[in-house]
């Protein structure tokens, strides 16, 4: 339909996301391909410029859910009856677009509503799913796709068939499709259940190299210039590309798989603590598809090792380099190789993985994996010993995951935007994703109101001239959820007890991750610090991050320690901000040692500070936390976790804020 | 186009160049996929950009097509799309009329809902009759023009998603409500900002071609000249209009000469090899920053009339291209000196 598409073969460079494609198009088993990488660097193109080179398939004719002829198990209810009597034809494997806006109804499949009405029959609309059987469903910015929608995919690649239990249809068809995805890591991560459907994970950077960046150019630019001729002239290598991917589909069958070498994937797998065993599956797969690309009928060490950071980037729970060298061969660089799309000079596969993961995180400036927040080395950590002078500012030290911190869920509508937290929302906003039969809020979901009134059509009868006569029965309301952003308010500890020892600068860090993640989340956010004799409100409330990160940077720390003051401030903010916002769901980041040495008041500096807590803990709409920065030393107060449990705050050492990756999120399942 | 309401005229825009320049380029040459304005309140961006109707070429569309389909490109679309919309119905068979008109600027409002910009359920006929039928969304109408969106930063986490989309394929694919269709959606991706208010999505921001920085006029006598400009035309909006008629026919035109030129321009290799540097310097993500650099180059050869591209275009479309695309600390901000930023490298 839409012609004007850059062909795949013009792709300059990012070799290892056109071999992880193709490795898909040859092998179905694989499962799919999730591309993360920068903007800008052909991710998206890749996928469409796929389409033109994937082979042709038997089906059924005239089947809407693509059943295979040959595969008796794995057919729809109709084609397996009609054994003698069907026709079959061949049709490309295609790319069926899920796009971000799309409703339950079109991903599942519903009721077919023109039948309904003329015919009175209740037949099935095949939705997305009942498309993409056998082919590639593919999701562009699939980290932004609604959670909702995610489940119905996750379920149905899991069971292979998709069910539609909705609008008085119960019906099942098979739906085993090939998942590629990309993403952007900047804008949020992904699920890990849906990470893990993914077969294969490549991580696509920009080119380095200034010829190549030329030739690209140049290539985009003629490419915007005249489409047609430069279609023409990449056609003759496009069609061997597909020649070679549809040979190879052929031959696949006929690749052998020596024993020792399933031994091998297996301990690779083991080595880097994969969970499950999905890896060990898609890299034997892949690795058969590996050979056959290149023309051998025995899968080797190579292909194994040189597929296994595909595999395993993106299942690993450690940052630990995943392959070491195959056990019973020693090379170490690929030979040669030939028939291949391979770039010479990239770098040895084996260090790209911890990259990877690095990576992942948020672009290259983050430190991951170390256990300690370390203070930047160059100019805080010993500068503080020698002299010691009543202000300083520190540099703000390593940034970190932060683990999710979310208020929980409930049944409340809510208005507002933003990435944290989710909710039902009031306002006739945020993401349609399924019908019900209530109408409190006057949206009605007029799609589900049809279908749930077409079957009746024929025997209703209509005063209106209208063609569909509507009951009140029949009226479903839209349901709709989009994530608020929380606000979250941050206390910081600016006091001179901060400055020893580059607390301050590991604090910093902390709070700039805190900060990093409020952004990724579409969060409010406000900070007061306090110090010397008072509380000063450095932000008032604001989306702006930004700023806050600015103001971070520049904040003085030096004084005594205003800890109830402090605490006053941060409730007066957080009270307002009900005020104006009461469905709100406030967190207050508290981040101090917990020393006070100034009371506003006549009582005792630590009493006061802990009273006020008491008082502040009684609004249970506000969440709090307390970030501990005392030293691990000999001597330790723990004031900071006896304010905790006051406030009834969860209660962190900066070090243990940290997302521990993939094994935390896990568990917690949004 | 009805007269009733005159629009300030775009030649009559006291300075804001900078503005100025990033709008016309992106009408010469629509490939360069938007223009991100950042800047104070009161700075006459929206007025920039409604202003720009006045000398937008002329586009050939079908008569009443609703998705605004090229004629020699797109015309197979056509007859695909008629069924599955409301107009037409009967004159199927008839062959549609091709007509001229301007490039339109559609205006994407910040409250804007999902189902209205990307199109849904035809209400009126799927009452009616019983069908179903496709009611286009803003990013139909905005397809081959302008989309503006006043505010982008305000603007509501999924429907960002929605453009973003669509502006990464050209397409938009609706899969909602019941209606599952596809039709093409290439604009030009306007959208003003003050920072203030909060930053862009990175991804969002990456999809505006360029990005320049604005702020209110600093001398004191164009201050004065706004002002008496302003005051002219709002009390006589007509000859203020008529006034600025030629002037503004004579931007068109030179408009013109420059999209007829656009294909001629070339580029020799050391430029190409300067831009690709460029960029590694200044550390950008990914290669849009590098293409739409080269494009940028080459439009502004061509809007000076020239058909060789030479190193002041180059490092012209630098400040551009790059401040929005250069990769940050993180929450760090945008910077505007670009090439301060290549010689601290």
């Amino acid at each position: 339909m839409f012609k004007k598409i850059y062909p795949f073969s013009a792709i300059v460079g990012q070799e290892e996301l056109k071999l992880a494609l193709l490795l898909n198009a040859v092998n179905p088993k694989i499962g799919g391909v999730l591309i993360r990488g920068e903007k800008g660097t052909a991710k998206s193109t890749a996928v469409r410029a796929l389409a033109s080179l994937l082979p042709e398939m038997r089906m059924v004719a005239g089947c809407p859910f693509g059943c295979d002829p040959d595969d008796d198990f794995r057919m729809c209810a109709r084609c397996r009856e009609a054994v003698s009597n069907r026709t079959i034809r061949t049709q490309r494997v295609q790319v069926v677009t899920l796009p971000l806006n799309a409703t339950e109804d079109r991903v599942v499949g519903g009721i077919d509503f023109n039948l309904a009405v003329k015919k009175g029959v209740r037949a099935v609309l095949p939705g997305l799913l009942a498309k993409a059987n056998r082919s590639i469903l593919y999701v562009d910015e699939v980290n932004l796709l609604d959670d909702h929608i995610v489940d119905i995919i996750l379920d149905a690649a899991a069971s292979g068939e998709n069910r539609i239990e909705r609008e008085g249809i119960s019906f099942k068809h098979p739906a085993s499709f090939i998942l590629v995805g990309t993403m952007n890591p900047e804008e949020g991560e992904l699920r890990p259940q849906l990470m893990d459907r993914f077969g294969l994970c490549v991580d696509v950077k920009g080119e380095a190299k200034p010829d190549q960046r030329i030739m690209l150019m140049e290539r985009r630019d003629a490419f915007d210039l005249a489409p047609h001729e430069f279609l023409k002239q990449f056609e003759r290598e496009n069609e061997r590309i597909a020649a070679q991917v549809m040979t190879a589909r052929e031959q696949l069958n006929a690749v052998r798989l020596p024993k020792h070498l399933r031994t091998f994937i297996s301990e690779l797998c083991m080595e880097n603590l994969v969970a499950g065993h999905r890896a060990d599956l898609v890299m034997e797969q892949a690795a058969r598809a590996h050979a056959v690309l290149r023309q051998r009928s025995e899968v080797t060490t190579d292909d194994i090792t040189k597929l296994a950071p595909f595999v395993l980037v993106h299942r690993a729970r450690n940052a630990q380099p995943p392959p070491p060298p195959p056990p019973e061969s020693d090379r170490k660089e690929e030979p040669p190789e030939t028939n291949d799309a391979n770039e010479p000079d990239k770098e040895p596969l084996p260090d790209n993985p911890p990259e990877g993961r690095e990576t992942q995180q948020k672009s290259g400036e983050r430190i991951s994996g170390d256990r300690q927040p370390e203070p930047d080395e160059t100019n805080t950590g010993d500068r503080l010993d020698e002299k010691k002078p009543p202000e300083q500012i520190f540099d703000i030290g390593a940034t970190f995951t932060v683990k999710k911190i979310t208020s929980p869920r409930d049944r409340v509508l809510r208005r507002g935007s933003g990435r944290r937290s989710r909710t039902r929302i009031a306002l006739k906003q945020g993401r349609y994703i399924k019908s019900a039969f209530q109408d409190k809020t006057g949206d009605i979901a007029l799609d589900a109101t049809l279908r749930a009134a077409a079957p009746h059509q024929l025997k209703r009868k209509n005063n209106y001239g209208l063609a569909v006569c509507l009951k009140p029965e029949d009226i479903r309301g839209k349901i709709r959820e989009k994530r608020i952003g929380n606000f979250i308010l941050f206390l910081v500890d600016a006091s001179g007890s901060m400055g020893a020892r580059g607390r301050m600068a590991a604090s910093k860090g902390a709070i700039m991750s805190l900060l990093l993640d409020a952004y990724q989340k579409r969060d409010k956010v406000a900070m007061i610090s306090f110090r010397k004799n008072g509380a000063d409100i450095n932000l008032p409330p604001t989306t702006s991050v930004e700023m806050a990160g600015k103001l971070l940077a520049e904040m003085p720390v030096g004084g005594r320690t205003p800890l109830s003051a402090g605490l006053a401030k941060a409730h007066e903010q957080v009270r307002n901000y009900l005020l104006r916002d009461p469905g709100a769901r406030p967190i207050a980041i508290i981040i101090t040692d917990g020393k006070t040495n100034v009371a506003s008041g006549d009582q005792k500096p630590l009493e006061e500070a802990f009273d006020f807590a008491a008082k502040m803990a009684a609004d249970p709409r506000t969440q709090y936390i307390v970030v501990d920065t005392e030293e691990p030393g000999l001597v330790s107060f723990g004031l900071a976790a006896r304010l905790a449990g006051i406030l009834g705050a969860d209660y962190f050492k900066i070090e243990n804020l940290k997302a521990d990756q993939l094994v935390n999120v896990i568990k917690e399942r949004r | 186009m009805n007269n009733t309401q005159p629009i300030y005229p775009f030649a009559a825009i006291v300075g804001q160049e900078n503005m100025k320049l990033a709008l016309i380029l992106n009408i010469i040459n629509p490939t360069l996929s938007g223009v991100l304005i950042r800047g104070e309140k009161g700075t006459a961006k929206s007025t920039a950009v409604r202003a720009l109707a006045d000398i937008l070429p002329e586009i050939e569309v079908f008569a009443g097509d609703p998705f605004q389909l090229s004629p020699s490109d797109e015309s197979d679309l056509l007859h695909a799309f008629t069924p599955v919309v409301r107009q037409k119905e009967a004159s199927q068979a008839k062959p549609v009329k091709i007509e001229k008109r301007k490039v339109k600027v559609v205006e994407l409002p910040v409250g804007a809902t999902e189902d209205r910009v990307v199109g849904t359920l035809d209400l009126e006929h799927a009452l009616k009759k019983g069908e179903k039928r496709i009611e286009p969304g803003i990013l139909a109408a905005a397809h081959r023009g302008i989309l503006y969106v006043d505010e982008v930063n305000l603007l509501d986490d999924h429907v960002v998603d929605v453009l973003l989309d669509s502006a990464a394929m050209g397409v938009n694919t609706i899969e909602r409500e019941g209606i599952s269709f596809s039709h093409p959606a290439r604009f030009t991706l306007v959208g003003t900002m003050n920072p203030e208010e909060g930053e862009l999505r990175p991804q969002l921001l990456d999809r505006f071609g360029l990005c320049v920085l604005i702020e209110g006029v600093r001398e004191p006598e164009d201050r004065v000249a706004i002002m008496e400009q302003r005051a002219a035309f709002d009390e006589d909006p007509v000859g203020f209009c008529k006034k600025w008629e030629a002037a503004s026919r004579e931007l068109g035109e030179r408009i013109e000469r420059a999209i007829a030129l656009y294909p001629e321009v070339a580029i020799e290799r050391s430029l190409l090899f300067e831009i690709a540097s460029y960029c590694l310097d200044v550390g950008v993500d990914g290669h849009r920053g590098d293409i739409i650099m080269l494009k940028t180059a080459k439009t502004l050869a061509a809007w000076h009339g020239r058909k060789k591209v030479v190193s002041a275009d180059a490092e012209a479309a630098a400040e551009l291209v790059l401040p929005h695309r250069v990769r940050r600390q993180p929450l760090q901000e945008i910077g505007e000196d670009v090439k301060g930023l290549r010689v601290k490298k």
